[in-house]
C-alpha cells in the first residue's frame, strides 16, 4: 500500500518527465514500425510445391524447416504458391521485396529451385521500376504500407543465395513428370524457362549458386549431374540452351561446372553475375529440403547464417 | 572435353603431371581469389570458421573455465572468429568493388558480351535429349530438335524441327508419324481445347530448307490454325519414328493475340557525351513496354547491349535506347555502328501470358553515322539507385573491417 502511495506521488512528480518518455518511446515504436531504422532483413523465395504454408505469411517456414533455424538475420519466408506461373505468382515476391528490401532497408535473398526464377523474373523485368517506400509491416496477405509516399528505383537487394536454382528449368519439366497440368511445369520447361527474361540482368547483383549432385534416381534423364530435379547446367547458372551435361572433376568424359563466375570446361559462359559458390563433388546433397532445411538447401542456409547479418 | 585431358594426362610422366596439378591448382587459387572462392567444391572450405565459432567465442566472453579469453581454447575461439571476420570483409569488399566495376554503365547499356545468350535472340532454340516414348521410356536414339521461338503474337508463326541421332551422334533415318498442337488446359474449369495437326516434312518445301536432310520440320502458324482468340501455352506433341522405335518429341509455346505496338523507325542523337538511338512507334496499348536491341561495331563485333523498360502511353511514342559514352571510351568500336535485332514486348504483369510481343525487328536495323571516340564523355553512371549501393557496401565493408580490427588488436 505504501509502496503503491510512493508510486503514485513518484508519478505525479514526474508526469511532464514520463510524458516526453512515453512520447519518445511511441515516436521511436513508429520509426522501427514504419522502418525508418536501417535494418537487414533476409527473404527466403521457396520453389515448386508449397501447399502447406500459409501464401504470403511471412512468418511461415513451412516449406523450409523448422522455424527456430538460423538462415539470416531477421529472416522472412516470402511463401508463393509454387504451383501457378511465375508471371502469376511474382508479386508475391514484388510484395516481399516492397516490405523488407526499400527505403532504409536491405536485403539478403535465398532461393530455392523454381525460386531462382521468381526472383531472376522480378530483377529482370522490374528491377529497375520505381518502388514505394514500405514500412516491413505485412498485412496477412503480405503487402506492406507505403511510409512516406516517396519511391527509389528497384529495391536494396545485397546479393542473392541460390540453392538448386531452375533458372535454366529442369528436364523433368520437359518430360512432364513433375505432373502434367501444373503451370509452373510448363515455365520450368528448360526452353521457357531460358527464354522467360534475361537471366544476366541483375543489376550488377550478384547471385551465389549453390549445385547439389546426389542425383541417383534421376540421373537418366539429365544431362551431367543433377540433384534428382535440377542438372548442374541450370543448378550452376550456365548461359545458352538446356540439354548440356555438367559434371564434377572426378567425372572424366563430362566437362566440368568450374567453381567461380568462369567459363566451364569446354568455355560455356554462366549468366552474368552468377557465380558457383558450392559445387557438389561429394555428391551428397539432394534437391529436397525435406521440412528440415535439408539437400542443398543446407549449404545456402549455412551462408546466409554466416553472411547475412 | 574429358577425353582431351585424359589424353593428355596419360602420356604425361608422373611427375609432369604433379607439377601441372600444382601449377593448374595455384592459378585456379590466383583466379578465384578474386571472387573469395577457396580451393575444392565450394567458397567455403571445410576449414571455413562458422557463426559456431563466433558463439563460442562470444561464450568465452564471460572468462570462465575454459572457454577464458587467456585459455588455449579462448585463444583458438578468438582466432575463428577473427578468421569468420575476415571472410565476412573479403566478402562485403568483393560486393563493394564487384558492383562498383560493374555500374561504370548503367542497366540499359551493357557490354554485348555480358549476355551471351542475348548476342543472337533470333537463334532457333536448339536441345538435345534421350528420346523417351509416351510412358517415358528411353528408346535407342536421341531426339535433336529445335524451336524457333518460345513467345509469339499476332501473326507471328514458329518453325519446328526434328531429328534422330544414334549414341554417336551419326543421324539417323527418321519419320514424324503424327503432330499435333493443342492448347493447354490449366484451369480447373472446363474449357473447350484448341487443336491442329501439323505436317512435319523432310522434302524442302515450305518450311523444310533441305530435302532428305533427315530433318523434318513444321511451321505453326497460331492465328491461321485456330488459335487466333486463343491467350495461353500451345504444346505440341509429335510422334518420332527411327530405329524401329517411337518416341515424343514435346513443344511448349506461349502465344498471345494480337500486337500492341507496330514499329515505325529510327533515329540517332548524339546528346551530352552519349549515343541515344530512337525507335519510333505507334502505340496501341498502353503498359510497360520491354524492348532490347544489339549493337555491332563496324566489323560485325558484337558491342553493346541495349534495353528499355518503361510505362509508355498510346500514341506515336519513342522508346529512347541509350550508348553511354565511357562504353564508346572503354571498348573503342568501329564506327558506324549497326542496330540490330531488335525485339519488344508490352508487358503484363501478374497473369499468363505476361506479354504480348511487338513484331520482331530481324537483322540490321539501324546504321549510325561516324562519331569520334574522343568526342564521347567518359563519365561514369551516376544515379540515386546507383549511389545507394555504393554507400551500403561501402558501410559493410568498413564494419567488417573495423571489427577484423578490433579482434586483431585484442590478442593477447
Amino acid at each position: 500500500m505504501q509502496l503503491t502511495t510512493g508510486l503514485t506521488h513518484w508519478i505525479r512528480a514526474h508526469q511532464p518527465s514520463l510524458r516526453k518518455i512515453a512520447g519518445i518511446v511511441a515516436a521511436a515504436s513508429v520509426c522501427v514500425a514504419g522502418g525508418v531504422y536501417a535494418t537487414n532483413y533476409s527473404l527466403w523465395i521457396n520453389g515448386r510445391n508449397n501447399n502447406n504454408a500459409a501464401q504470403g505469411n511471412h512468418a511461415d517456414f513451412t516449406y523450409w524447416g523448422p522455424a527456430s533455424a538460423n538462415a539470416g538475420v531477421n529472416k522472412k519466408s516470402v511463401n508463393w504458391d509454387g504451383y501457378s506461373h511465375v508471371s502469376d505468382q511474382n508479386y508475391r515476391i514484388r510484395d516481399a521485396l516492397d516490405c523488407y528490401c526499400t527505403g532504409t532497408n536491405w536485403c539478403y535473398v535465398a532461393a530455392h529451385s523454381a525460386g531462382d526464377l521468381q526472383i531472376g523474373y522480378a530483377m529482370s523485368l522490374f528491377g529497375g521500376t520505381a518502388r514505394s517506400v514500405k514500412n516491413a509491416t505485412p498485412n496477412a496477405g503480405g503487402v506492406c504500407s507505403n511510409t512516406d509516399g516517396s519511391t527509389q528505383t528497384g529495391w536494396n537487394i545485397k546479393w542473392v543465395d541460390v540453392a538448386a536454382g531452375a533458372g535454366g528449368g529442369s528436364e523433368l519439366a520437359n518430360l512432364g513428370s513433375w505432373a502434367v497440368a501444373d503451370p509452373l511445369t510448363g515455365d520450368l520447361k528448360t526452353a521457357t524457362a531460358r527464354a522467360l527474361y534475361d537471366h544476366n540482368q541483375t543489376r550488377a547483383k550478384w547471385f551465389y549458386m549453390f549445385a547439389g549432385a546426389q542425383g541417383a534416381i534421376q540421373s537418366g534423364l539429365m544431362p551431367g549431374q543433377d540433384d534428382q530435379a535440377v542438372a548442374y547446367h541450370s543448378a550452376g547458372g550456365v548461359s545458352g540452351s538446356g540439354g548440356a551435361g555438367y559434371c564434377n572433376p572426378s567425372d572424366w568424359f563430362c566437362n566440368d561446372l568450374t567453381l567461380g563466375s568462369g567459363t566451364n570446361e569446354g568455355g560455356s559462359a554462366k549468366w552474368a553475375y552468377h557465380s558457383v559458390s558450392f559445387r557438389d563433388d561429394a555428391q551428397a546433397l539432394n534437391h529436397y529440403t525435406n521440412g528440415a532445411w535439408g539437400g542443398v538447401v543446407s549449404k545456402v542456409r549455412a551462408d546466409m547464417e554466416t553472411y547475412a547479418k | 572435353m574429358k577425353l582431351g585431358k585424359t589424353a593428355l594426362l596419360g602420356a604425361a610422366a608422373a611427375l609432369l603431371a604433379l607439377a601441372g596439378w600444382q601449377w593448374w591448382s595455384d592459378a585456379r587459387a590466383t583466379a578465384n581469389a578474386q571472387l573469395g572462392i577457396t580451393q575444392g567444391s565450394s567458397l567455403y572450405g571445410s576449414t571455413s570458421p562458422t557463426p559456431s565459432a563466433e558463439k563460442a567465442a562470444n561464450a568465452g566472453k564471460d572468462g570462465a573455465g575454459s572457454n577464458a579469453p587467456f585459455s588455449t581454447q579462448g585463444l583458438q575461439q578468438r582466432q575463428a572468429q577473427q578468421a569468420l571476420w575476415q571472410r565476412r570483409y573479403e566478402r562485403a569488399e568483393q560486393s563493394f568493388a564487384a558492383y562498383k566495376d560493374a555500374t561504370r554503365y548503367p542497366p540499359e547499356s551493357r557490354p554485348l558480351a555480358e549476355h551471351p545468350d542475348q548476342i543472337r535472340p533470333f537463334s532457333p532454340i536448339s536441345e538435345q535429349t534421350q528420346a523417351r516414348d509416351a510412358q517415358g521410356q528411353a528408346v535407342k536414339f536421341m531426339l535433336r530438335t529445335s524451336q524457333e521461338r518460345v513467345f509469339l503474337s499476332g501473326a507471328d508463326t514458329v518453325k519446328f524441327s526434328i531429328e534422330a541421332l544414334d549414341e554417336k551422334g551419326t543421324l539417323l533415318p527418321v519419320a514424324v508419324t503424327s503432330a499435333r498442337a493443342q492448347s493447354l488446359a490449366e484451369s480447373r474449369t472446363l474449357t473447350t481445347t484448341i487443336g491442329a495437326n501439323l505436317d512435319f516434312a523432310d522434302d524442302g518445301a515450305g518450311a523444310d530448307e533441305v530435302a532428305g536432310d533427315a530433318k523434318y520440320t513444321a511451321r505453326l502458324n497460331p492465328a491461321q490454325q485456330g488459335f487466333a482468340q486463343y491467350r495461353g501455352t500451345i504444346r505440341l506433341l509429335a510422334t518420332v519414328k527411327a530405329n524401329g522405335q517411337e518416341a515424343v518429341a514435346h513443344f511448349d509455346v506461349v502465344y498471345t493475340p494480337g500486337s500492341p505496338a507496330t514499329w515505325l523507325g529510327m533515329r540517332e542523337a548524339f546528346e551530352a557525351g552519349s549515343l541515344n538511338f530512337y525507335a519510333r512507334a505507334n502505340v496501341l496499348q498502353a503498359g510497360r513496354y520491354v524492348v532490347s536491341a544489339r549493337v555491332d561495331d563496324a566489323h560485325g563485333k558484337p558491342f553493346a547491349l541495349l534495353q528499355y523498360n518503361e510505362e509508355v502511353a498510346a500514341g506515336v511514342r519513342e522508346f529512347k535506347l541509350h550508348i553511354i559514352g565511357v562504353l564508346v571510351r572503354d571498348k573503342n568500336p568501329a564506327f558506324p555502328l549497326h542496330v540490330r535485332d531488335i525485339e519488344g514486348f508490352l508487358l503484363l504483369p501478374d497473369q499468363h501470358p505476361d506479354r504480348v510481343l511487338m513484331p520482331r525487328l530481324s537483322g540490321v536495323v539501324h546504321t549510325s553515322a561516324k562519331y569520334n571516340v574522343a568526342n564521347f564523355s567518359s563519365d561514369e553512371w551516376q544515379s540515386d539507385e546507383r549511389q545507394r549501393y555504393l554507400d551500403e557496401y561501402s558501410k559493410d565493408v568498413e564494419l567488417a573491417r573495423l571489427q577484423v580490427q578490433k579482434l586483431q588488436t585484442a590478442q593477447p
